[in-house]
């Protein structure tokens, strides 16, 4: 059997069953759109067709895992903005963020727009997002999803994340930044994993960039997710390590519906601040979705 | 919306809407709007209306949005006119009671858009890639 992220066998648990769920296709998630519909007309909708549902998470009712083999994303409800195709732990991004209804958010690194919609719709469609994409063909991507889905609540801007101007302060701030994308990658599949990019300097530097401009861009009080979708701990710990030398930043504990490691104490020569433990590294073995990394960083006041 | 709908003006009075060239949009209040000067904002919210002609047309996403609250000018389809909407873009409609000018039109209790009945035929106004997602049983 092929292998691949033989540099990871000591920190990702039960690795040999990590390895085997490399080979299984990725499950198909969808996250229902309330801000357009309802879950239960959504449904009954589907089923008329003989489309049925699984939910994907006892406790919530809007994600969903869809049946093996169909294509939500060729439906005629994500057509309408009923639905949203989305991994199950990119979904948990905004649900651990978790945005009240009349805040005030940053998405610096908003496209394609999942996780801007999510917020959106966690927030009830209330309080304002700012959604930042500076490329332009990925601003597109977010433009037409959040139309699609009906965002009202939600303005555009087309900054380097790094960038971001200081223009006010942030409540929440999600920093979902560009990373090599190792966790999204499956054997056999079209994945957008960027082995070539795992290390790369210049990629890490400028995660570095943003995670401290994000904290900066944060009121007194308020609550950053610093997140990517890549094993590696340079561009996992280390940054969020960065941040903790540089700035007066606290790690908070994470509560989420599905199982997670806990933040690395250290990678080859780098030990990082105790607190990193809080972070939250989600395997696809252990939740059956895209391999995540994630660390909610509160701005102290 | 209320004159040809029956959508309540009430229904947005917790928004505002932006003018741009031929185009409006239409954003949630907030107490965080007007944005702090410097800010160089690409697109607010969602596109509500645009000029066609003489007329203001509502776009498919807000009829997707408030077409549920409408009390008039609303048309149930049939799978069989759905597809034919598909198909040609257009049919012929028996006696409407309906008076000319822009409906929002259903399948089941999912608003899909607006359609334009004019001179006995109802025109589909829902952009065609959204139509071709539709795949009839």
């Amino acid at each position: 059997m092929e292998r691949i992220f033989e540099c990871y066998a000591d920190i990702i648990p039960a690795f040999e069953t990590f390895q085997e769920c490399l080979h299984v296709p990725l499950p198909q998630h969808l996250r229902v759109n309330t801000l357009k519909t309802e879950t239960a007309s959504l449904l009954r909708a589907l089923e008329r067709r003989g489309v049925f549902l699984n939910k994907a998470i006892d406790s919530n009712d809007a994600l969903f895992a869809a049946p093996e083999g169909t294509s939500p994303g060729k439906w005629l409800e994500y057509a309408l903005g009923h639905i949203h195709p989305q991994a199950l732990t990119s979904c948990l991004a905004s649900i651990i963020l978790a945005p009240g209804p009349g805040s005030y958010v940053l998405d610096m690194c908003a496209s394609p727009g999942g996780k801007t919609s999510h917020l959106a719709q966690l927030m009830g469609g209330g309080g304002l997002i700012v959604a930042n994409e500076l490329h332009g063909r990925r601003y597109k991507a977010l433009a037409h999803t959040l139309v699609r889905l009906g965002v009202m609540n939600a303005i555009l801007t087309s900054y380097a994340a790094q960038e971001f101007p200081f223009k006010g302060r942030f409540d929440f701030v999600m920093a979902d930044v560009p990373c090599s994308g190792e966790g999204t990658f499956r054997h056999g599949q079209d994945h957008s994993w960027q082995g070539a990019r795992r290390g790369s300097g210049r990629l890490c530097a400028t995660q570095k960039r943003i995670i401290l401009r994000g904290f900066d861009l944060l009121r007194e009080g308020g609550q950053m997710l610093y997140a990517t979708c890549t094993y590696n701990p340079e561009e996992n710990e280390s940054v969020v390590n960065h941040l903790l030398k540089e700035r007066d930043a606290e790690m908070i504990t994470i509560e989420s519906p599905l199982p997670f490691s806990p933040g690395l104490p250290g990678w080859n020569e780098e030990t990082y601040a105790k607190d990193i433990q809080k972070a939250a590294r989600f395997y696809p073995h252990l939740v059956d979705s895209v391999g995540f990394f994630m660390a909610r960083i509160g701005r102290r006041g | 919306m209320e004159k040809r709908f029956g959508i309540p003006a009430a229904d947005f009075e917790d928004t505002l809407l932006f003018k741009h060239q031929q185009s409006w949009w239409l954003l949630k209040k907030s107490p965080f709007i007007p944005l702090p000067g410097g800010l160089k904002v690409s697109m607010v919210g969602m596109k509500a209306f645009q000029k066609v002609g003489a007329f203001i047309k509502p776009t498919t996403r807000l009829i997707q949005v408030f077409g549920r609250r409408a009390t008039k000018s609303r048309r149930k389809l049939t799978e069989k006119e759905l597809q034919a909407l598909v198909r040609e873009g257009e049919f012929n409609l028996p006696q409407s009671e309906v008076e000319d000018g822009y409906v929002i039109l259903s399948l089941e209790d999912q608003v899909l858009g607006l359609g334009l009945q004019i001179h006995g035929k109802l025109k589909s106004q829902i952009p065609r890639k959204d139509l071709h997602f539709y795949k009839p049983d």
